[in-house]
């Protein structure tokens, strides 16, 4: 039960906590209010514990796909979330200063859906077994070490990141970030493969190179949704996002270094 | 005119089509006792889509997991799941309890 419980809480911690990090970190560097962040946090536990509750309903929506459909909508909505963050950041990088609340609001929701993805599975696998006396003991020194792990990994690359000069911080977090985005979007599809609502298949196995469940597998999951046989679809939807979402940043850091250009050029 | 009509009929096929093939998937059981899978083995025909039913007897939740088939599912204490699978090449797939790793463990066979 304890190491079940270590190993589960902490597979589900990392995800979310990587991306409030990196998130978190930028905001410093570009000395962007970082008080949303509690709030994104609260309302992802508050949310957590409501789709968590609601999972039996949820699941047997959809001719029982509910919870593979509603999970990829939220991996969807949090690649959009980061998209926009992430150019706004960059925007933030040329002309500090200016007060941004839709950006502020965004970041709370990307951090509020990421919290209740992995805090609903969570909240299922105590709640329930914590009804039995002779597992609860393991189970909450189990979840108390994993909390602990997970959150120092992150604190320890939160201050990573603070160590780098700002321009090379965002732009490395905007780079990570693609990354997360990335890997929220195949697992979107993963889902939907398993809902059948797009094909199976597979494109290439690397888990004799590098198993999902070793330990480097496991933290390049959290990290980027790392999968080691991916179906064509998987592969094909990854790399447009990727595309989408680097092209866009580039494109909004070349307008922001452009204008600033533009702007000390005025000022002569 | 009868060219537009023609791309309707391709329409309404792309559109059928898959719900038509969503209706002759062959259906596997597959149950949850006491944090065990069973049957523990599952043979599956190869190269085939199928549609399986995982129906949890036990109160509490599991979650159905599989690296070597990419699924993940929370099911829920008395609560039955579906989840589609392949088509697969011949081969083994191991899958597991997530709750429950030591006990909960099984496999697809595609032969």
């Amino acid at each position: 039960m304890l190491l079940t419980s270590v190993v589960i809480i902490i597979r589900e911690v990392l995800e979310a906590a990587l991306l409030i990090s990196i998130l978190l970190s930028m905001c410093r560097q570009l000395s962007v209010s970082q008080a949303w962040f509690k709030w994104g946090v609260l309302a992802g536990l508050l949310g957590s514990v409501l789709y968590g509750s609601q999972m039996g309903r949820i699941s047997q929506m959809w001719d029982g796909v509910g919870q593979e459909l509603s999970d990829a909508t939220i991996q969807v909505l949090i690649y959009f979330c980061l998209l926009y963050s992430c150019r706004k950041l960059l925007f933030h990088l040329h002309s500090p200063h200016s007060k941004d609340t839709v950006l502020l609001w965004v970041m709370a929701a990307a951090i509020a859906l990421a919290v209740i993805r992995e805090g609903s599975e969570i909240y299922i696998y105590l709640s329930a077994f914590q009804q039995s006396s002779e597992s609860r003991m393991g189970l909450y020194s189990g979840s108390a070490i994993g909390l602990g792990i997970g959150f120092s990994f992150c604190a320890l690359f939160y201050y990573w990141l603070l160590s780098f000069s700002s321009r090379r911080a965002v732009l490395l977090g905007c780079g990570l970030l693609t990354l997360v985005a990335g890997g929220m979007v195949l697992q979107g599809c993963k889902m939907l493969t398993q809902a059948d609502w797009l094909p199976d298949g597979q494109t290439w196995d690397s888990s004799s190179l590098l198993p999902e469940d070793s330990l480097p597998g496991q933290l390049l999951y959290a990290m980027m949704g790392y999968e080691a046989s991916p179906s064509p679809a998987q592969v094909a939807i990854y790399a447009a996002a990727i595309l989408l979402m680097l092209a866009s940043l580039l494109l909004s850091y070349w307008r922001g270094a452009r204008s600033q250009s533009a702007l000390t050029s005025d000022t002569e | 005119m009868r060219k537009t009509a023609i791309w309707w009929v391709y329409l309404m096929a792309i559109i059928l089509l898959p719900a038509a093939a969503l209706a002759d998937k062959p259906v596997f059981n597959l149950e949850i006792r006491e944090h065990l899978f069973s049957p523990s083995e599952l043979r599956i025909p190869a190269n085939t889509k199928i549609k399986l039913l995982v129906h949890n007897l036990d109160r509490t939740p599991e979650e159905f997991e599989s690296y070597e088939l990419n699924r993940e599912k929370v099911i829920l204490g008395g609560h039955k799941a579906v989840i589609f699978i392949g088509p697969l090449p011949p081969g083994d797939y191991p899958f597991f309890g997530e709750f429950n790793p030591k006990s909960a463990q099984g496999k697809i066979i595609s032969e």
